[in-house]
């Protein structure tokens, strides 16, 4: 009782707190969400279902527009944030696990999971393994069962590269299942539904993708999705499919997503924008429009999604480094 | 001449991108054909088109004059300067200003280069930022 | 025949005021960016992609706004090919081949009216294609994997050598330059680093905006230059406008094949408007110039070109449509649309969308009439926004080529790359080192390689994989041909 009152009291002056510097100091002017690549990517997906919910629940006055600064999995948006607009106040940035992932190989350039102010994560998708629906493959241990019988008969299509979280996916349950990811036959798209039209093309026999992208095609009768990597079973149109977990195969695997500020916005500023982002993670609406975007309950503001995102990228630091990819 | 001159530069060029492919450093090993094949593909390509060339020139380029060389190189001069200070200068006043050198190169009195400036230093600026919300920077003239 | 009543179905919902304005609106402002020498459809549906959405407009309305656009621009890419000789967009790079020695000839009216009507053709096949063929080339798309790809690629470049230029050597040489730029930034299937001296700017390697502003605009300043110290004046448009009946009856074979090439090579997933202009072009040069015309003002070489970039764009909506994978950038800009709007691509799209793809595709005929239309009797308007004195003019590329290149990135770094290689591109000029091939090379270099790897990487590395299939098999005999046809024709000519 006494817990819940003091996070009540706390609450309340922070949000206080937040008026106050809300009315004196700091409100977003011209925000903008910046995506940090092409548009109608995952950054985008993300920057509009942020733009949508913080205009709709009347968050912020002006509409957020979303600008775009493609390159490197989300390289150059964090490059240009740190060094350009480290004091840019107005702008959030999208992020995902794919540019955490890329922070802890070290290709963001010189910078760390320390260079920035993350913000808040909110949402995630899973991975998901799927075979074409004609496929002799009823189930992750068949499949696994036939890579390990012969490499070449299984190839994997995936729309990221090697070291990529599509790769990451196959590797840690190829060698759950006793195969040294060094020899299992993996090819890499562009994008997630380039793999899989080669898969419906039968140049490939299975794709490591996400859950969210394999509705579509499930349901359209053209594929088979083997195993979603969740903790538990997914809800919606997923809850038929088995987690890997259930099928003997202990590999979970979130994408997440979410958002960070630049650098030197300063303690005031950032906490106006959690304090954005906490209401507009509480508002009823918000599932409802996380749902529209393949998206998977999962929200963390500002402390919280700041130790989150630290440990995820110390976590994928230590994945990377088993699988070779780090020297 | 210029022609073989330009077959030895590919041929040096295509040795430094060559080498460069081949000592590039693959990490790990997943795949059997690395970073290097396709470039070592274009190199010899490279360096057997410029045997080919060497061996059968072209008659000579037409050069330009060396009067029309260096107004090529003032408006080579302005371009990278209009790049350099784009973002910094913001787009009306670089704008405005290489619009006024670049007139003045092609021929126009001071006062049409002046106005060419303003006009489309301000009236693209209006067009892109405001009313197609393509964002441009600014520089010195934003507010606060 | 339930694809007709669907057909009707949709043009009845595509005719609403509301509608048919924005397809006027998307139409004039696409032939207007697609003339603006840089800017192309990518530019102008991803400008006006962000305000649809942020007026609000539903998603039917807002994907037949950036669907008129994206045909405009193919329209418009023209204009400037042939008066400036700088493409407007990437599907225009082969127009000015034939195009700007036309204007040069004082044939500019004619060059923009015919070419006006080829590209009408060239959409109205593709359009008939669509509504025809749609759900049966989806699944001929799938037979293309990674080995037929590069197959496919092979035999574009095949194409190239032989295409343009006087020599054949400086072709191949520009083609490889621009394989080269493309290898530069982040392998895709190792994640290492090539040729990006530690920049993070060019980790993902030359955004293709700086390469095509760079080649096209930057250098075309300083030809502009010494033009204007020759004397030369800027094409204009004199003398009779419209082509005659015996122009088009020439041209009409011509215009339909160059359709019907486009639309299947605008199909495939991958491939776009300027690879279907690149290939039916060589593909009628071969058939028909016997007297060594194309290349300086044949109607031919003009009317292949259009044509077959405005049937590619319709045909890259093919897969967007049917299997949710984009043919093209814009496609992939107008996919995105669509996730915007909720609606998830795919092969579901047909049975649960149709009122929206049915409208789209039939928005499809409603704007082409109206290009049509703006672009025969009214192209003097965009004309007139091309005759602009030099002195205006010049600063006026360079101002809009800096917008749409720093609105890709927003960085000084992409600027001075573009400068640097627009003076690159202005020395291969005067090597007489043709700029096409080096763009062209530059937009297969990457598909090329990753195909091949790809290719590879499934078979585990036999080389074998690469002729595994009767399609692959049959585009390396295509390939094999095209490369070795000009010296065989030389030898056939040389003897008579």
């Amino acid at each position: 009782m006494e817990r819940i009152l003091r996070s009540l009291a706390t609450a309340l002056l922070a949000a206080a707190v937040v008026q106050s510097s809300f009315a004196a100091e700091f409100k977003p002017a011209k925000p903008e969400c910046v995506a940090g690549a092409k548009p109608g990517g995952g950054f985008d997906l993300t920057c509009r279902l942020a733009a949508q919910a913080l205009h709709d629940f009347k968050l912020i006055t002006e509409p957020m527009r979303v600008t775009y600064l493609p390159g490197g999995i989300g390289a150059v948006a964090y490059n240009t944030m740190i060094t350009q607009r480290a004091e840019d106040a107005n702008a959030i940035v999208a992020f995902s696990a794919g540019s955490s992932l890329n922070i802890a190989q070290g290709k963001f350039g010189k910078y760390d999971e320390n260079a920035v102010r993350w913000l808040a994560v909110i949402g995630t998708d899973f991975g998901a393994i799927m075979v074409r629906k004609d496929s002799p493959y009823q189930s992750l241990k068949e499949l696994m069962t036939a890579l390990k019988a012969d490499a070449s008969k299984v190839v994997f299509g995936a729309g990221g590269t090697i070291g990529s979280q599509d790769w990451m996916k196959a590797a840690m349950i190829a060698k759950q299942a006793g195969v040294d990811p060094k020899g299992m036959r993996y090819v890499a798209f562009e994008g997630g539904g380039a793999a899989i039209t080669a898969l419906l093309g039968g140049h490939v026999q299975a794709v490591s993708g996400d859950a969210s992208e394999s509705i579509g095609q499930m349901e359209g009768g053209a594929i088979r999705v083997l195993a979603v990597l969740s903790e538990r079973r997914l809800p919606g149109k997923l809850a038929a499919v088995p987690t890997a977990r259930e099928q003997g195969y202990d590999v979970v695997w979130p994408t997440y997503r979410g958002f960070y500020l630049a650098p030197k916005v300063t303690d005031e500023q950032y906490k106006v924008w959690v304090s954005l982002f906490d209401r507009m993670l509480a508002n009823p609406a918000y599932a409802k429009l996380r749902e529209e975007r393949g998206l998977f309950e999962f929200a963390k503001t500002g402390k919280d999604a700041d130790a989150f995102v630290k440990k995820s990228v110390a976590g994928y630091r230590d994945l990377a480094r088993e699988a070779g990819l780090l020297k | 001449m210029s022609d073989r001159l330009a077959a030895l530069l590919l041929v040096v060029a295509a040795a430094a991108y060559g080498a460069a492919a081949w000592h590039l450093e693959v990490p790990f090993a997943y795949e059997p054909v690395g970073p290097r094949a396709f470039p070592l593909m274009i190199a010899a390509l490279v360096a057997l088109a410029a045997a080919a060339l060497a061996a059968q020139p072209d008659p000579e380029p037409h050069w330009p004059s060396p009067a029309l060389l260096a107004r090529s190189a003032l408006v080579v001069g302005t371009l990278a300067l209009y790049a350099a200070l784009f973002s910094a200068l913001g787009f009306p006043l670089s704008t405005a200003a290489a619009t006024l050198v670049l007139g003045r190169t092609f021929g126009a009195g001071w006062t049409k280069c002046a106005a060419g400036g303003l006009g489309l230093g301000l009236g693209l600026y209006l067009l892109f930022d405001r009313v197609l919300d393509v964002t441009l920077p600014l520089g010195p003239l934003s507010p606060g | 025949m339930s694809t007709l009543a669907q057909l009707s179905h949709g043009l009845a919902l595509a005719v609403t005021p509301l509608n048919l304005g924005l397809a006027a609106l998307g139409s004039f402002l696409g032939t207007l960016i697609g003339a603006l020498p840089g800017l192309g459809p990518i530019n102008g549906v991803a400008i006006l992609l962000p305000i649809a959405y942020a007026i609000k407009l539903p998603a039917a309305s807002a994907l037949i706004l950036l669907a008129a656009v994206y045909y405009g621009c193919e329209y418009g890419g023209r204009i400037s090919a042939i008066l400036l000789n700088v493409p407007g967009d990437a599907g225009a790079i082969m127009t000015g081949l034939d195009g700007h020695p036309l204007a040069l000839k004082g044939m500019a009216g004619p060059a923009l009216s015919l070419s006006g009507w080829s590209s009408f053709v060239g959409a109205i096949v593709a359009f008939l294609g669509i509504v025809a063929l749609g759900p049966l080339l989806a699944r001929w798309a799938l037979l293309f994997g990674p080995a037929e790809y590069f197959a496919l690629m092979v035999f574009a470049f095949a194409c190239l050598t032989s295409m343009v230029g006087r020599n054949p050597v400086k072709t191949l040489l520009g083609g490889c330059l621009g394989l080269a730029l493309a290898t530069v930034g982040v392998d895709a299937g190792t994640g290492v680093y090539r040729y990006t001296f530690d920049d993070v700017h060019l980790s993902d390697g030359i955004p293709f905006l700086v390469v095509v502003i760079g080649l096209f605009s930057v250098s075309e300043i300083l030809m502009l230059l010494e033009q204007t110290a020759a004397g030369q004046a800027m094409m204009r448009v004199s003398g009779r406008l419209l082509f005659t009946l015996a122009e088009m009856r020439a041209t009409w074979w011509t215009t339909l094949r160059a359709s019907v090439t486009g639309f299947l090579i605008g199909v495939l997933p991958g491939t776009g408007a300027s690879i279907a202009s690149a290939v039916s072009y060589m593909t009628e040069k071969r058939l028909l110039d016997r007297e060594g015309t194309f290349g300086k003002g044949d109607l031919r070489g003009l009317a292949a070109p259009e044509a077959a970039n405005n049937a590619a764009a319709g045909g890259a909506l093919v897969p967007m449509l049917t299997l949710g994978v984009p043919g093209s950038g814009t496609t992939a800009i107008l996919l995105g649309a669509l996730t915007l709007y909720d609606i998830q691509p795919g092969p579901l799209l047909f049975t649960q969308q149709p009122d929206l793809v049915w409208s789209l595709i039939a928005s499809m005929l409603i704007a082409n009439v109206m290009l049509l239309v703006m672009n025969l009797p009214l192209v003097g308007i965009f004309v007139r926004l091309l005759r602009i004195p030099y002195w205006l003019l010049v600063p006026g590329i360079a101002a809009i080529s800096f917008i749409g290149v720093y609105s890709v990135h927003g960085t000084t770094f992409d600027l001075l790359l573009m400068t640097g290689l627009g003076v690159l591109a202005w020395v291969l000029r005067k090597f007489d080192v043709p700029l096409a091939p080096v763009i062209l090379g530059f937009v297969l270099g990457d598909i090329m390689e990753q195909e091949l790897r790809r290719a590879l990487s499934i078979s585990g590395g036999d080389w074998r994989i690469l002729v595994h299939s009767p399609v692959s098999i049959a585009l390396w005999a295509l390939a094999t041909g095209m490369a070795f046809a000009p010296a065989l024709l030389r030898r056939l000519r040389g003897r008579p």
